[in-house]
């Protein structure tokens, strides 16, 4: 009976429960599900494809790198000087050959070679009698301070003789192909004591540099970089690292690969931000034209490249971003500043194959190594993208594209070294250490 | 709606197409409202789990199979959200004891004047706990284990509380009857020329796979 009575109640319900009055629609209910549909679209979209994003970011810097220093003859092409006619550099010693009565002159091509003048403007003049007058006006453009480097690297007799020059007013001559050697340079010493006070380095026929007696910022930068760090991460973490990298002068066309080892500190500022240091030993063999390779020796046959071995430590300074941060896997930019200390430099000159021995009876250098090679503080500017992950509790793997762009020229042989590789490493967070 | 209509606003669900998505919330609005509302205490209420279950559509619209009736489907994600959103507010959830039972009058229920809106009002005035299996067993169809695996108690507690809910609907059945004038029942509801809409044919399995997380 009950259970009856239950049953017509259930149905009694069932029935006119399921012929619903349609509630009207309220566009307020949609407004509401629109919101939960659009806050989890958003977050789901910018997570899924931030690391992506990343990594194209990473790429294009280092493309952008790579190619703002690629066109570098073109670059040298605009300058004043490359309209300097002369004679290249190839035909002897200044001294040596009776070609060119004005040591000025011949002092002018040198530069403007080591300047790394437009090659097309010196294949073009070989006769050194147009020299004087377009030199004179290009002097006149130049400041005289860069006489001094120049003439320091000189042989003894070159020096000898650009020395008298200079006494006699010429000196702007000189000054002008210093200046387009080191474009980029720094603050002169004064000309005088330094011309005084000046040890020939060379005074047998290795290549000359300028470098030993040059104020450290003068110096050409070497070579090198290889720098990288891992990235940031909560307070404190030590990173053991190995990189390749590419090294090339100018551009990463002639490039060749280096290896970095190191070892780096970092330490978290925020949640966001870290700083690292550390020191990374690397090993920069690079090759380059001769004509960016830069010394005040005057090669009595122009080699055609240079192959150059530099060891040294890197010690970055940088600053890293957390851009990215979810699901184990942290991404971050930094930037910085590395300095070099020249451990090893060595240069091996190559020669065309009939150009080695020249009529004079001197054969060019075909090797030089560096006695005592310089650092070069704060002179290489360093960006890279990090990508960290956790492979247990205290360690991470750390796998970090970078690049490095000189910022100065940096050793003996004056040339704008770069750098691009990817570091891998392992990162030992050293607060999980201390907690436990 | 046609059947190729609702398939094409389906493929533009598909592809997260807010327009789409709003034609077909419209659509169904009335559809999954109704079920919503009979869980829920209010309309305020109902339109909220309803969301929530429109939300899980949208979000899991590729999981749709569409060999079979979208309604049925759509229903049984409505019925899980509001199960799910009673389960998560037990502890809020109370019943209450029984006044003593009251005697209906003899007669035939469905001869009470006694509307869509007077049954879902008083539905709706039941504690969540017996409402909620009462719209299991008495409309959905499932049976007591059923219910209590679906929320999580016993099958008893299932009987214990569909008797409960049973009582209270008399209660209310006697008091709107013996009132000569029908309580306003309207929470917010508006009358409208009714369609009419097939109940779902739903059953058998309950738990949708891949809906209810």
């Amino acid at each position: 009976m009950n259970h009856e009575k239950d049953k017509e109640l259930d149905d009694f319900f069932r029935n006119r429960l399921q012929d619903p009055v349609d509630p009207v629609f309220r566009e307020n209910d949609w407004g509401s599900l629109e919101q939960m549909l659009e806050k989890t679209k958003k977050p789901k979209g910018i997570v899924y494809w931030l690391p992506y994003i990343s990594g194209a970011a990473a790429l294009l810097l280092l493309f952008l790198g790579w190619w703002s220093f690629r066109p570098k003859s073109a670059l040298q092409s605009q300058t004043p000087i490359a309209v300097l006619p002369h004679k290249p550099a190839g035909p002897g010693a200044p001294l040596a050959s009776n070609q060119q009565p004005a040591t000025r002159n011949q002092s002018a091509s040198h530069l403007a070679e080591q300047g790394q003048i437009a090659k097309t403007a010196v294949a073009r003049n070989t006769s050194n009698g147009n020299s004087k007058p377009s030199s004179a006006g290009v002097r006149d453009r130049l400041p005289d301070f860069a006489v001094k480097n120049v003439l320091h690297s000189y042989p003894d007799k070159q020096l000898v003789a650009i020395k008298q020059i200079k006494k006699g007013s010429n000196e702007p001559a000189v000054a002008d192909r210093e200046f387009a050697m080191l474009s980029i340079a720094s603050p002169k010493p004064d000309f005088e004591n330094e011309l005084a006070s000046q040890p020939v380095i060379s005074s047998h026929y290795l290549p000359n540099r300028q470098d030993a007696n040059l104020p450290s910022q003068m110096k050409p930068a070497n070579k090198t970089k290889i720098s990288s760090r891992s990235a940031f991460r909560p307070q404190y973490a030590l990173t053991v690292l190995a990189a390749p990298d590419l090294n090339g002068v100018g551009s990463f066309q002639q490039s060749k690969v280096g290896t970095n080892v190191g070892l780096q500190f970092s330490a978290g500022l925020s949640k966001k931000f870290s700083i690292a240091t550390g020191v990374i030993y690397s090993a920069k063999p690079y090759l380059t034209n001769f004509d960016s390779y830069h010394t005040l020796y005057k090669f009595p046959v122009t080699p055609v490249n240079v192959t150059a071995d530099c060891r040294m430590l890197d010690i970055p300074l940088n600053v890293g971003y957390q851009v990215y941060n979810k699901h184990q896997n942290r991404i971050s930019i930094g930037t910085g500043l590395s300095s070099y200390l020249m451990l090893h430099e060595n240069y091996t000159f190559n020669y065309a194959a009939s150009t080695h021995s020249y009529g004079y009876g001197y054969t060019s250098p075909t090797n030089y190594t560096v006695p005592h090679s310089k650092s070069y503080l704060m002179g290489v500017f360093n960006l890279n993208a990090t990508y960290e992950r956790p492979i247990s509790s205290k360690i991470d793997i750390a796998v970090e594209p970078y690049l490095k762009l000189p910022l100065t020229n940096i050793g003996y042989s004056q040339v704008r070294l770069q750098s691009t590789g990817i570091a891998v490493g392992l990162k030992w967070n050293l607060n999980s250490l201390a907690k436990p | 709606m046609g059947e190729e209509e609702l398939h094409q606003l389906i493929r533009g669900c598909i592809k997260q197409d807010r327009k789409c998505q709003k034609m077909l919330y419209k659509a169904f609005y009335g559809f999954s409202m109704s079920i919503c509302l009979r869980y829920a205490s209010d309309r305020d209420q109902a339109a909220e789990v309803m969301n929530q279950g429109f939300f899980k559509v949208f979000t899991h619209i590729e999981s749709y199979d569409p060999g079979r009736p979208f309604k049925a489907w759509l229903g049984k994600i409505m019925m899980n959200v509001s199960i799910d959103h009673y389960r998560s507010n037990l502890k809020m959830a109370y019943t209450e004891d029984l006044d003593e039972a009251v005697h209906i009058s003899d007669g035939n229920l469905v001869d009470k004047n006694l509307n869509y809106n007077d049954l879902l009002a008083m539905v709706q005035r039941l504690p969540h706990a017996y409402r909620t299996v009462f719209n299991l067993f008495a409309i959905e169809g499932y049976s007591h284990d059923e219910i209590a695996s679906m929320l999580n108690i016993n099958a008893g507690t299932s009987k214990s509380n569909l008797h409960k809910a049973r009582q209270k609907l008399k209660q209310m059945i006697f008091k709107a009857d013996s009132s000569v004038n029908n309580a306003n029942y309207n929470n917010g509801m508006d009358y409208t020329p009714i369609v009419a809409i097939k109940a779902v044919a739903a059953n058998g399995v309950f738990l949708n796979k891949g809906i209810r997380e």
